[in-house]
């Protein structure tokens, strides 16, 4: 049988091709198709059929003539190419809409792409709808409540043996140590995962043992950064790398390189090793432990688990594997989706750092109200022109034009200036990445997707169509007979007008009050008496001698010891004052954090700090009663304790000094005395009980369980009095290496740890401050744009008023009067919407400022001051136009 | 002036053309392309450059006469016309003159 091309196919290309080339390209595909049909068979020669007819719909080979004439693709052309000459013929408007609408399309973009990038966290992992982290919480009889997201190292086991829905659990855990190859060695993060770890997660192996890349001992995986770290450009496969783990130099070789992870990934790490080193690092207890806690666990659950249920029988297995020990009233383990790690701060910190859902929301907010104010703006400046247009509008309708076909023809224009702002903003948002992530100290990558485009050509619809709709249906309603008349048109538009105003000046005032705010508690964080001084201080983490017992007592005191070293290097110095020993510094919210446990169930939750007896008196902390350790005092040294004021307060001591803390099982100690409270956490946090010791031994007697997030390794520190503090470090640079030679400096300024605390906080205020700017930029274009019009059309009342002898004030008087209301109403609306957004921010904080008077008397000055400029200057230069020119134009 | 430039593909094209003489149609162009080159064209390539090329000048083209295999369509074949043999023996002088070049550089 003969077969023939698909019939749709051949009309579609007699349709649009040109008639003359029709006859010998119709010819040549059918050949094609023949020889297809002979080749291979009837389907394959049908698709390659419609293939080719569709390949060969080209600018050159369609018809050009009556075809394409339809009335919508003419009007759009003809409305497309009156909107190009109406733009230009009124060039300083259109150019006043442009950049007030690429402004706001630019923030919006830009933190548009933020806030997709913040919500799409760990969406990478083909499997992340079946990857859960684990948490665990452990609530006791006396109400005391653990609650982690790192979990006891026996869970990878317990999961992968009692839970058929678990397809594998894989296990995460971070360590510092000294990692290099030879004798150069630095402090770096060591990873140690589960073997299967790379099976789980989407981090692509793209080197070396792809199968098995943690397969042995001692097998060591890098990233590509870190590959080139350590090697350089040499390849790393089958080097190796030298680790001290414990007290020797352990060997390991290189196995695989992985792909850096996405900035988009919680899980971030450069270098990993296999967690069967763990039977080394830790001992059978930590290793069976049910309740200390250190590797965050992660299951991949098999398709359509139940996680409720695996929630279910979680807890009644692990309560019955623990048994009655302690009063433990529940025992929760939870899952938690990977998804979902990054934006919830409901669960507790793992790892991975988590951003505050609130800060995405707020920020997502602000780049919607900077679009809609610069929409707002090209709607006001268009209703504004109206009155220009309505002559237009009048002799077309007259000529037969109809309603719709008006609002088509405005909303074209206002699409085609969308369209000019998007593709200028989408090119100066690019631009603008690298200070965008300068500015907020973020990682905003931007990676082309094909689904782009659509989202690019709707964006320009939608926005051309709010942007234009209004002022479009205003001008199509104009009636006919009215405009051609001559008479002044439409008053009652001017309300809406007026409130479109009101509203764009309300969304302004409002950002500015916002910042002002934000500006505040942030000072008020940074600037805070807190309790302590800081100025010019330098930290210097200290190390044990390489060797050392293992206990953390005799760690800390050869630390010490060490420490006692630098100490005495340092004080040649005359510049360098106030040296001092502690286990932790200010700037970190993570001091240890330890429970003692007493026989009848009472729980007590404090810090413990292990400082020297100069800590106190180097950083000004206050004693609100008794003393401070004594040097050189032996008792002292060994029973010693201060507590802080909220100590005192939480076990219950009206009069501490010279006795023991309440809790019974602590060792011998004695209270020496009570400083005030200060504020060693961030202001993000209440002052915990703390008890500040030179020897710990009497309290871990008393210790059963604890959570030191912080690295507890003594740490010195110093105030440098000199005029240059770059001299500071240079100092300590040549003493560090005097007196020891082979160990890395690990050193920071004080007052920038105290300072990063608040970064969050900083990097909010910087952006919403832009924000804030170019909202105003944009309301003042608007202004601007409104004030000539509005001083256009009173050229002539403007001239008569002269005439008759008014000044430039009564003219100012008069083009503020309208101006100076909306600026007013405004503000007074902006007044509850600002109190209570920014009361419910300003909850975020223990110690937070008042929202005051003063920052609505500010932001409303702004608003006025910036609404006065112009008007002021237009004012001024229309006053100076002599009346003759003016009033002879009839 | 228009036309005087010629990319790649053009060329290719209007060598194939001059040298199939007078049988030279979308399809033989095509597939005499293929045969000597190993490249597969598409045959819509081959239409928008032939297009472009007679536009250029380079080309002329005349009607065949019917043919049943075709479903009666005439064939379109195409001839080289002067500018078309000039530009090609300019750009064949050009590179043998680079070529000779880079002999002489490796010998």
């Amino acid at each position: 049988m003969e077969s023939h091309p698909p019939k749709w196919a051949d009309r579609i290309l007699e349709w649009y091709c040109n008639p003359e080339l029709l006859e010998d390209l119709q010819g040549d595909l059918h050949e094609i198709f023949k020889g297809t049909v002979e080749n291979k068979n009837e389907r394959a020669a049908k698709w390659l059929y419609a293939w080719l007819v569709l390949r060969s719909f080209r600018w050159s080979a369609i018809r050009k003539d009556q075809a394409l004439k339809n009335s919508f693709t003419v009007m759009t052309y003809n409305n497309l190419k009156i909107a190009v000459r109406v733009l230009w013929k009124d060039r300083l408007n259109s150019g006043i809409n442009l950049v007030g609408l690429t402004i706001g399309i630019t923030c919006f973009l830009l933190l548009g792409l933020y806030v997709k990038q913040e919500v799409s966290f760990d969406h990478f992992h083909r499997q992340k709808d079946n990857i859960y982290r684990l948490w665990l919480k452990e609530t006791y009889n006396n109400g005391n409540i653990f609650f982690n997201s790192v979990t006891p190292p026996r869970f990878e086991v317990f999961f992968e043996e009692n839970f058929p829905e678990v397809q594998t659990a894989v296990q995460l855990n971070f360590n510092q140590y000294l990692v290099g190859t030879g004798e150069e060695k630095l402090t770096d993060q060591v990873a140690i995962i589960s073997p299967e770890f790379f099976e789980v997660f989407d981090f692509p192996v793209v080197d070396g043992n792809t199968e098995e890349p943690l397969g042995s001992r001692e097998s060591i995986v890098l990233s590509q950064s870190y590959a080139k770290k350590y090697f350089g450009d040499r390849d790393p496969l089958g080097k190796t790398l030298g680790i001290e783990i414990l007290d020797g130099t352990r060997e390991f070789v290189v196995n695989a390189i992985f792909r850096d992870p996405p900035v988009t990934s919680s899980i971030q790490f450069d270098m990993a090793i296999s967690n069967v080193i763990n039977d080394e690092i830790f001992g059978e207890r930590y290793k069976n432990a049910w309740f200390s806690v250190g590797p965050e666990t992660y299951v991949l659950l098999k398709d359509n688990s139940d996680t409720e249920k695996i929630m279910e029988k979680a807890e009644q297995v692990a309560m019955n594997l623990i048994g009655e020990s302690r009063d433990l009233e529940s025992y929760r383990i939870g899952l938690q989706p990977i998804t979902d790690i990054h934006l919830n701060p409901a669960i507790p910190l793992g790892y991975a750092p988590v951003s505050n859902p609130q800060y995405i929301f707020i920020l997502g907010a602000i780049g919607l109200l900077v679009l809609i104010i610069a929409c707002v703006n090209y709607a006001t400046l268009s209703i504004g022109q109206s009155m220009k247009r309505g002559k237009e509008v009048g002799v077309r309708k007259v000529l037969g034009a109809v309603k719709p076909g008006l609002i088509l023809q405005y909303l074209s224009e206002s699409i085609l200036m969308v369209l000019i702002a998007m593709v200028t903003g989408t090119v100066v948002a690019t631009l603008l990445i690298p200070t965008f992530n300068n500015l907020t100290n973020s990682n905003l990558q931007i990676v082309f997707e094909s689904w782009h485009v659509l989202a690019f050509i709707c964006g320009v619809l939608i926005i051309g169509f709010i942007a234009g709709i209004y002022p479009s249906l205003i001008l199509s309603n104009l009636r006919a007979l009215v405009t051609l008349r001559g008479g002044s048109s439409a008053g009652n538009k001017h309300v809406v007008r007026q409130g479109l105003m009101v509203f764009q000046f309300l969304i302004t005032i409002f950002l500015i009050s916002s910042t002002l705010i934000m500006r505040k508690q942030v000072n008020f964080l940074q600037n805070e008496d807190l309790g302590y001084t800081y100025k010019s201080a330098i930290t210097a983490r200290l190390f044990p001698r390489p060797g050392e017992d293992t206990t953390f007592i005799s760690r800390n005191n050869s630390a010490m010891a060490n420490g006692e070293l630098l100490k005495s290097a340092l004080g040649k110095y005359p510049e360098i004052s106030d040296i001092a020993m502690a286990s932790h510094v200010f700037g970190s919210n993570g001091w240890a954090k330890l429970v003692a446990t007493e026989e009848d169930g009472t729980y007590w939750r404090f810090r413990l700090l292990i400082a020297d007896p100069y800590f106190i008196p180097s950083f000004n902390i206050k004693m609100s009663d008794g003393r401070n350790f004594e040097t050189g005092n032996i008792a002292d040294e060994r029973q010693g304790v201060i507590i802080n004021q909220a100590a005192a307060d939480y076990f219950g001591m009206e009069d501490p000094v010279g006795k023991r803390l309440t809790p019974k099982e602590f060792g011998e100690h004695i209270v020496l005395g009570v400083t005030e409270d200060f504020h060693y956490s961030s202001l993000h946090h209440e002052v915990d009980p703390l008890i500040i010791v030179q020897n710990p031994r009497p309290i871990f007697e008393g210790v059963s369980d604890g959570d030191i997030l912080d690295d507890p390794m003594p740490k010195l520190m110093f105030t440098y009095n000199g005029p240059n503090i770059s001299k500071a470090f240079d100092i300590l640079e040549t003493e560090w290496n005097n007196v020891f030679p082979n160990a890395e400096l690990n050193w920071s300024f004080l007052d920038e740890r105290i300072k990063l605390q608040y970064e969050n906080e900083a990097r909010m205020n910087r952006l919403v401050s832009t924000a804030t700017i170019m909202s105003i930029v944009i309301a003042m274009l608007g202004l601007i744009g409104l004030i000539i019009l509005v001083i256009n059309s009173k050229v002539k009342e403007i001239g008569i008023r002269k005439v008759l002898g008014a000044g430039t004030i009564t003219l100012f008087k008069l083009l503020y009067r309208n101006f100076g209301i909306q600026i007013l109403i405004a503000l007074v609306l902006s007044i509850p919407v600002t109190m209570w957004l920014m009361t419910r921010w300003l909850e975020n904080f223990a110690f937070r400022v008042n929202i005051g008077v003063e920052v609505f008397i500010i932001s409303g000055l702004i608003a006025v001051i910036a609404g006065s400029l112009v008007i002021g200057y237009h004012t001024f230069r229309a006053s100076r136009v002599n009346p003759v020119e003016s009033l002879r134009t009839e | 002036m228009k036309g005087e430039s010629i990319g790649e593909l053009e060329e290719l094209v209007l060598l194939t053309v001059g040298s199939l003489m007078d049988k030279a149609y979308a399809v033989a162009i095509l597939e005499e392309i293929k045969e000597r080159t190993g490249r597969k064209l598409d045959v819509t390539a081959v239409h928008s450059v032939l297009r472009r090329l007679e536009k250029k000048g380079f080309t002329n083209s005349t009607m065949g006469g019917a043919t049943q295999d075709r479903g009666g369509r005439r064939k379109r074949y195409f001839t080289l016309t002067v500018a078309g043999r000039k530009i090609i023996d300019e750009t064949m002088v050009t590179r043998m003159e680079l070529y000779k070049k880079l002999l002489m550089a490796t010998q």
